[in-house]
């Protein structure tokens, strides 16, 4: 799968390379407005992650190109201006997603994996990843044919591993993916690992093998 | 305190006070010398008078017997008497006080005794006159004074008002201006023009200190937006490495932990960035996306996010509606309020405390238990940090308290029953 990384801060497009290269993902990187304009009409990619300030030029006049030619790749805005009239716009021109500078990568693997999913032509809206299956319209999980009652957060929990497979997840990372902006009003986020715990019973007790590992007691790792 | 009028007003009352009560024995004694001198004047042109009267009336001996008889007895305040030429009595000017009869009291007289000669023959010439009384004179003197001294304080007080009606009251209206002047709204002020040169002077200095204090203000804000602005690409920079780190395979467990101890003080660094900008962006612009807001939606959506916090620390959370509170407001700044505000009361709130919000048609509180009352004046200022946690930025309630000016709101804090509460009402027009 293909990714665009439209990103003028060339550590932070780096990084982003990084991280999802892991995840069978092919990315290339754009640093101005040209060059990200360019390799926009010439290619086809299945998400697009779009910072708004570029130098050149104004990341929505590519997002706007993007829809006027009806090309259907998935974009997600990464941009420094938390700003609501921003987010409101992008998704009104056709964003799929809006991500807040600074995030945690293991959050913005989760969008795109989220992103990619629903561009997918995939009728049957199922996720099958070893044992499990998981149904994005109904939001419920089977092992075996066997339903596995979560609750939402579990279920959220769930897709975010999914989506950051063999990467190591931060308790703050997680609890910011259920939190939201509000997770960084606190230091403890032990509650994470109440619902990671319930989480790994519940898959366990259904016969899931034991994918989700604790790392270093400080992280979680959905080892495949 | 004492009004700046009043201070001159008190002087000059005790002045005049003490210039009138100086000037009744001055009065009393020109006007008694006045007085004496006039009487001995008319007693020196009395005397002449008989004298001559008598030379030329040219009596004989026995008919000027029969008249000075007759004059000692009749006339009261004057008495002719034959003397010998050895008896030796001199002129003289004299003061006595004689019991009246007629009105039974005690007189103060003024007389003339001298010599006259009546056909060479010397006769005691006695002239009497009735003075008025030293006291009587005092007391008159004295009504007069007290009554002008009412007069003049009277006056003072009308004056004293009119003046600092009329001539105060550009004074009035530019301190009036002062008081209801605010820094963080921008706005310059404009004084009415007077035609007294100390006050023109005072607006003028006022306006360009005023003016010099906006700008440096409006500078130091756009340096503080401009400086988180800038820290947020290197504190992105820094996370990003961060968790990139993070997946290191071949981390230790104690390096592990290091990364660890390293993002907590880089997510309060975000966190005070993140609001820094916040607070920037609330202070200049103009939100465009109002609404309809329904608190009881925003508390719902909030409780939600917040839920697992409230459930660790096995916190006791309350609503209570007694109202429907339905407001226009842009819908980013009411969540940002909502979520501080509750996100506030569930970290001060120890564990096993409890946490209330309650809302009506006019605004809404919330409340959560605690042990002492926060200081007031720092409470809502800027890093004004009441305890040692680090998790507080120090600037949630500061992005409160500018989210309710923005929207023409009034937050209030109070301590009681060992409850924080925190009411924000909306203005009642």
């Amino acid at each position: 799968m293909k990714i665009l990384v439209i990103e003028d801060e060339k550590e932070l497009a780096r990084d982003i390379v990084n991280y999802l290269s892991g995840e069978n993902y092919l990315c290339e990187t754009a640093a101005d407005f040209p060059s990200a304009r360019e390799k926009v009409s010439l290619y086809q990619y299945d998400c697009i992650l779009l910072d708004l300030m570029l130098p050149g030029g104004d990341g929505f006049d590519i997002l706007e190109y993007l829809r006027s030619q009806n090309k259907q790749d998935g974009v997600i805005i990464i941009s420094a201006k938390n700003s609501l009239e921003d987010k409101i716009k992008g998704l009104n021109i056709g964003a799929d997603d809006y991500l807040a500078k600074p995030f945690h990568h293991s959050e913005l693997a989760a969008r795109i994996h989220s992103v990619i999913r629903r561009k997918q032509f995939d009728p049957s809206n199922l996720i099958v990843q070893n044992e499990v299956k998981i149904d994005l319209l109904s939001k419920t999980v089977q092992i075996g044919g066997n339903g596995i009652p979560l609750t939402k957060k579990e279920y959220d929990l769930l897709l975010f591993f999914i989506g950051n497979k063999n990467r190591v997840l931060s308790k703050s990372a997680l609890a910011e993916h259920l939190s939201g902006d509000l997770a960084d009003m606190f230091d403890s986020h032990d509650f994470v690992y109440a619902h990671v715990k319930n989480l790994k019973k519940k898959l366990s007790e259904g016969g899931y093998g034991n994918y989700l590992k604790t790392k270093y007691g400080t992280g979680y790792k959905w080892e495949i | 305190m004492i009004k700046l009028l009043d201070k001159p007003f008190k002087a000059f009352t005790i002045y005049a006070l003490i210039i009138l009560l100086v000037s009744i024995p001055i009065y009393f004694l020109v006007v008694d010398w006045i007085w004496v001198t006039e009487i001995d004047d008319n007693h020196e042109i009395i005397m002449e008078r008989i004298e001559n009267r008598f030379e030329q009336a040219h009596l004989s001996g026995h008919d000027l017997e029969t008249i000075l008889h007759t004059w000692n007895t009749l006339q009261p305040s004057s008495s002719i008497t034959p003397i010998t030429e050895a008896s030796g009595s001199r002129d003289s000017i004299y003061e006595v006080t004689k019991y009246n009869e007629y009105e039974s009291e005690w007189d103060r007289f003024r007389g003339l005794q001298t010599v006259i000669r009546i056909d060479n023959k010397p006769y005691l010439l006695n002239i009497e006159t009735n003075v008025e009384e030293a006291y009587e004179t005092i007391f008159a003197i004295g009504l007069v004074t007290v009554l002008l001294y009412g007069l003049l304080v009277f006056g003072f007080i009308q004056l004293n008002r009119k003046i600092s009606k009329s001539v105060w009251e550009p004074f009035d209206s530019t301190l009036t201006r002062l008081k209801s002047f605010d820094l963080s709204a921008g706005k310059e002020l404009t004084f009415e023009p007077t035609d007294i040169e100390e006050f023109e002077s005072l607006n003028h200095t006022i306006s360009k200190l005023i003016s010099e204090n906006i700008g440096v203000y409006n500078q130091q804000k756009a340096f503080v937006a401009n400086a988180s602005h800038e820290l947020q690409t290197p504190i992105a920079l820094l996370k990003s490495k961060l968790e990139i780190l993070f997946q290191d395979e071949k981390l230790s467990s104690d390096q592990s932990e290091l990364v660890n101890a390293i993002q907590i003080p880089l997510a309060r660094l975000t966190r005070v960035n993140k609001n820094l900008l916040l607070l920037a962006r609330i202070d200049n612009s103009n939100f465009s996306d109002i609404s309809e807001i329904d608190f009881a939606e925003k508390v719902e959506k909030s409780e939600e996010l917040l839920q697992d916090y409230i459930g660790e620390k096995k916190l006791n959370f309350q609503k209570s509606r007694k109202g429907k509170c339905v407001f226009k407001s842009s819908k980013f700044l009411a969540e940002t309020l909502v979520n501080n505000l509750l996100s506030n009361a569930v970290r001060h709130t120890s564990a096993n405390g409890e946490i209330g919000i309650e809302w009506d048609d006019n605004g809404f509180s919330f409340r959560n238990s605690g042990k002492e009352r926060l200081n007031r004046d720092f409470l809502f200022k800027r890093f004004s940090i009441s305890t040692t946690e680090t998790t507080n930025s120090g600037l949630g309630l500061a992005i409160v308290k500018e989210i309710c000016k923005q929207n023409g709101w009034e937050i209030t804090y109070d301590f009681s029953d060992y409850f924080h509460i925190f009411s924000v009402r909306f203005s009642k027009f």
